[in-house]
């Protein structure tokens, strides 16, 4: 009986990861101050790092997590990403966004401006999001052909898709980082093909987004 | 008869159609042709208390980028970006000084011009992009080198220095290469706005102008 349950399991699992790809997962999360009754009517942006050469954090994974904490709880007020960097030009572009809370706190000095904008906004929090999904090694062939008749492909392909991301948390109202939260994610998917090639992918990005979307959801909510 | 008469106009209505055709694909044989269009956010910075004048040379108003394709395989590219680098720098410099005035002329002995502080001269000394096609890299890349002078209105120069500006962007699904190039151009242009707004009063020339014109105190909180 014992046997027969664990073959139903694996057979289980095993659908699901066919009909989806299959996605591992972990989050490691260091968090201090943590509000204990939520944010209030203060708001918080989310923000993609987009000063390294070799890769930019997607503005829908930034969107993504915004959508995430939002829809997790109503009244925690997550500012736009573009509209905040639009409303703040020239600050926050790639080469001039601020690395450390310390750059932010010298500009909102020299520049009353950013300043009065920030306490206008109510930001209480900002959160830097820097990673990419990046795909990996790939494998198996297909070949696809067009005639009179009608068309049609033949074949299999897999390929692996890794996430990382880190989220940095900065509290104005501390002056200080209060926390950072980190997540990887790796996932397989696969495209058979017998006259209609069908993909299975892999929610990777996915579910980076929803592992860091709730932990910062734990960190701004006071429902959570 | 009867037969005849209705194969004439069918006999035109294919030679339009092959008309038609052939001009079709003749326009694909053409440069892939790119006219930059995008927003730019107005720089939220104390405004320097200065009415600054510009003046956009026609070949900086009317830029256009041709690239010639190197092989059968490739396209040639036409980057039309005068339109976009306009409407950048006019919002830029209206978010910077007090006051921006178009110059007439080229500022210069005899030219005349309304009277400002000072007259900014951008120019573009080069343009350089990559397309996945070219570096197998999933990215589009814009770069631009500028050519910026400072100059009074009669054409004597203030300050006279290079400044880079890079854009890029990522491939996406269903994103044609003319969307992803327009972009890349325009994250270009917005990094240009960036650095000139946050680097200006750290020109040398412009150092020294700005302490003239200013005061220690001023240019010292720029």
């Amino acid at each position: 009986m014992k046997i027969q349950n664990s073959a139903c399991a694996l057979a289980l699992g095993s659908a699901i990861c066919l009909a989806s790809g299959c996605v591992t997962s972990t989050v490691d999360q260091m968090v201090f101050n943590e509000p204990t009754e939520g944010i209030g009517n203060s708001t918080v942006v989310i923000l993609g790092r987009r000063h390294a050469s070799d890769y930019d954090t997607e503005p829908d994974f930034v969107e993504c997590v915004g959508d995430h904490i939002s829809s997790g709880d109503r009244s925690v007020e997550v500012i736009g990403e573009l509209e905040f960097i639009n409303d703040f030009y020239p600050w926050f572009e790639p080469r001039t966004a601020p690395l450390q809370l310390a750059d932010l706190e010298r500009l909102i000095q020299r520049e009353p401006v950013v300043a009065e904008k920030l306490a206008s906004l109510r930001t209480q929090y900002m959160v830097w999001i820097d990673g990419s999904t990046v795909r990996g090694d790939s494998s198996g062939s297909m070949t696809c052909a067009v005639g009179p008749g009608g068309g049609g492909c033949f074949g299999f392909g897999t390929w692996s898709n890794d996430a990382n991301y880190e989220a940095t948390i900065w509290d104005f109202t501390e002056h200080a980082e209060v926390g950072r939260i980190s997540t990887s994610a790796t996932g397989q998917s696969y495209m058979p093909a017998v006259v209609i090639p069908i993909p299975i992918i892999a929610p990777v990005q996915g579910t980076a987004c929803d592992g860091i979307g709730d932990q910062l959801l734990q960190f701004l909510s006071s429902q959570y | 008869m009867s037969g005849l008469m209705t194969s004439v106009p069918d006999a035109r209505a294919l030679l339009r159609l092959a008309g038609a055709l052939l001009l079709a694909l003749l326009a694909g044989c053409g440069p892939a042709e790119v006219v930059v269009k995008g927003n730019f956010p107005a720089p939220t910075m104390e405004k320097l208390p200065l009415t600054i004048g510009v003046w956009y040379d026609p070949g900086f108003a009317n830029h256009e980028f041709y690239d010639e394709a190197k092989s059968k395989k490739d396209s040639s590219w036409l980057v039309k970006s005068g339109e976009a680098q306009v409407q950048m720098w006019n919002t830029v410099l209206n978010g910077m000084f007090a006051r921006v005035v178009p110059m007439v002329g080229q500022p210069g002995p005899g030219q005349m011009n309304p009277s400002v502080d000072a007259v900014l001269i951008p120019q573009i000394a080069e343009l350089q992009y990559a397309i996945p096609a070219h570096t197998n890299v999933k990215v589009y890349e814009i770069w631009i080198r500028y050519h910026l002078q400072l100059v009074t209105t009669g054409g004597d120069p203030i300050a006279d220095w290079t400044m880079p500006a890079y854009g890029k962007t990522p491939t996406a699904f269903l994103q044609t290469d003319q969307a992803a190039v327009n972009l890349a151009a325009v994250m270009a242009l917005r990094d240009a706005g960036a650095n000139f707004a946050t680097s200006f009063a750290r020109v040398p020339g412009v150092q020294t102008w700005l302490q003239q014109r200013l005061g220690n105190g001023r240019e010292a909180n720029l």
